[in-house]
């Protein structure tokens, strides 16, 4: 067999230079993806690319802030990306809610449900502040320190224990028969009978 | 035998490296457009390193894994019947027909692939692709008749070999008509702009590609690669005269400057390809399938009529 721990800096440079943003955009910071990606501060530079299917992507980037509703499909979203994948979180809401902190309706801590790799704090932060958080990152896979996929498989109970706190028992069921065709018909039958 | 196996490998090499410089090319190019610096021309080849370093991987089935393994196999059977200059495994059976044919095997692998994933956007995608290749069918019919017709053979070694002697095909005006024609339907079978319907980024998520992840989508960027050097390869040698270089005493130089011409040429068919891409809009599917069957048949017949007369 081949050792493939031999070609780990190689992996790691690839992987570093190379992170696809998946495009699900929260809250308000969605409105600082268009220049980034465009002539201003063009992050196409370090390889990234906005990419609309969750199934080749690396990087989670959640702008903004987080409801309960956008929360479930955040967590479907970061279960569908095959490992390993990052999460960078925007702004001062997913840290501690920011300007909704005594909101009812808006995630307090990300962290409780999904991991975090990096936060950027700042309301909105700027272009630059985000270009410096991927810098952060980008240091990070390269020394091995990203590891919020390990640490989501190791502490599962965790944030399964968190998430089912907050939608209650069996809600990937109940969401996932409202989303994919055969099992929505298959319980329109149910009904029925 | 072993000599063959040999030339067999180093086309192999050569077509996926210089695909993937091909790939760096269009997104640098691109970038420079839109007055970006743009992702350094090795990035292609992180990209895939990293999709197919990932630790876990996706499947649905056995067709879904077999599609992608057609569809990479197909294509390295395409660039091997293209004469690549001087170097050819399976040149003397390189048909005209049986070659445009194998360039479009490969997408019903990747549809075969999408299908069998049960995701919605890959079935549009699909269907959208299936229209397309439907689209440019008959264009790229007429031009290979009207190349066959000019030179009476169907062969495309012995197109390349009778260019050396009565100059480039575009420069005889029936075939130039051909030339116009068959770099339109390139612009669908690269997959760019005007008529990247299938894969429609923004529109329908990828569309066929959406399922696919890790070590599958690895493959299909090794393919993509293989995929612009053969179809760039095969306009280089029936239009633009091929790579057959014979000023040099020593056969290796020859071969070496006939790569080197061949690759200036496909280049240019490539830059061509990126700036329209570039500059246009998507079409929808209709409009597509419209501007098709009218404007490139239309040319492609006049110099099909034009070429037998």
């Amino acid at each position: 067999m081949v050792d493939w721990r031999l070609y780990e800096p190689l992996i790691n440079f690839a992987r570093k230079r190379s992170m696809w943003i998946v495009a699900f955009c929260t809250g308000c910071g969605g409105i600082e993806m268009p220049p980034l990606m465009t002539s201003r501060y063009d992050l196409e530079r370090f390889g990234m690319m906005p990419n609309p299917a969750p199934r080749m992507a690396d990087l989670f980037l959640i702008t903004g802030y987080v409801t309960p509703k956008t929360l479930k499909r955040i967590i479907i979203t970061y279960e569908m990306q095959p490992d390993p994948k990052y999460v960078l979180a925007h702004g001062s809401c997913p840290l501690n809610g920011g300007i909704y902190w005594d909101a009812y309706n808006a995630i307090k801590h990300l962290d409780k449900y999904i991991p975090v790799d990096v936060a950027i704090a700042g309301c909105m932060p700027r272009p630059e502040a985000v270009m410096d958080g991927i810098k952060k990152i980008m240091d990070l896979i390269e020394t091995g320190k990203a590891d919020g996929w390990k640490r989501y498989k190791e502490n599962y109970e965790y944030y399964k224990k968190n998430q089912d706190e907050l939608f209650g028992e069996g809600w990937r069921e109940k969401t996932a028969r409202r989303w994919i065709p055969w099992l929505m018909g298959r319980e329109k039958k149910r009904e029925e009978e | 035998m072993i000599e063959t196996a040999l030339k067999a490998l180093f086309i192999l090499l050569y077509a996926t490296f210089v695909g993937f410089m091909f790939m760096g090319i269009i997104r640098i190019v691109t970038a420079r457009i839109h007055r970006r610096v743009g992702p350094p021309i090795y990035q292609p080849i992180l990209d895939t390193i990293k999709l197919l370093s990932k630790k876990s991987n996706i499947t649905h089935g056995l067709i879904y894994d077999f599609g992608i393994l057609y569809a990479v196999g197909a294509t390295i059977l395409a660039v091997m019947f293209i004469p690549l200059g001087s170097i050819g495994v399976l040149r003397a059976y390189g048909d005209l027909i049986l070659i445009t044919f194998l360039l479009e095997i490969p997408m019903l692998g990747i549809m075969f692939a999408a299908m069998s994933s049960g995701n919605p956007y890959a079935g549009i995608g699909a269907q959208r692709a299936l229209l397309t290749l439907l689209a440019i069918q008959v264009p790229l019919g007429f031009a290979i008749v009207a190349l066959a017709e000019f030179y009476g053979t169907f062969s495309t070694y012995e197109i390349v070999m009778a260019q050396q002697t009565m100059g480039w095909s575009i420069f005889h005006f029936p075939l130039l008509l051909a030339a116009i024609a068959y770099d339109l339907v390139l612009q669908a079978m690269f997959g760019k702009e005007p008529f990247d319907i299938m894969i429609a980024p923004g529109e329908i998520s990828l569309g066929p590609m959406v399922e696919f992840g890790g070590k599958h989508m690895g493959l299909l960027q090794i393919q993509h690669a293989i995929a612009l050097f053969a179809e760039t390869l095969f306009f280089a040698n029936i239009f633009l005269g091929g790579g057959v270089v014979t000023a040099f005493s020593s056969s290796i130089l020859n071969t070496i400057a006939g790569l080197a011409v061949l690759l200036v040429k496909q280049v240019a068919v490539l830059l061509i390809a990126t700036f329209m891409g570039a500059i246009f809009p998507r079409f929808t599917i209709d409009q597509a399938a419209k501007f098709y069957w009218k404007w490139p048949t239309i040319i492609a017949a006049l110099g099909a009529v034009l070429a037998s007369l």
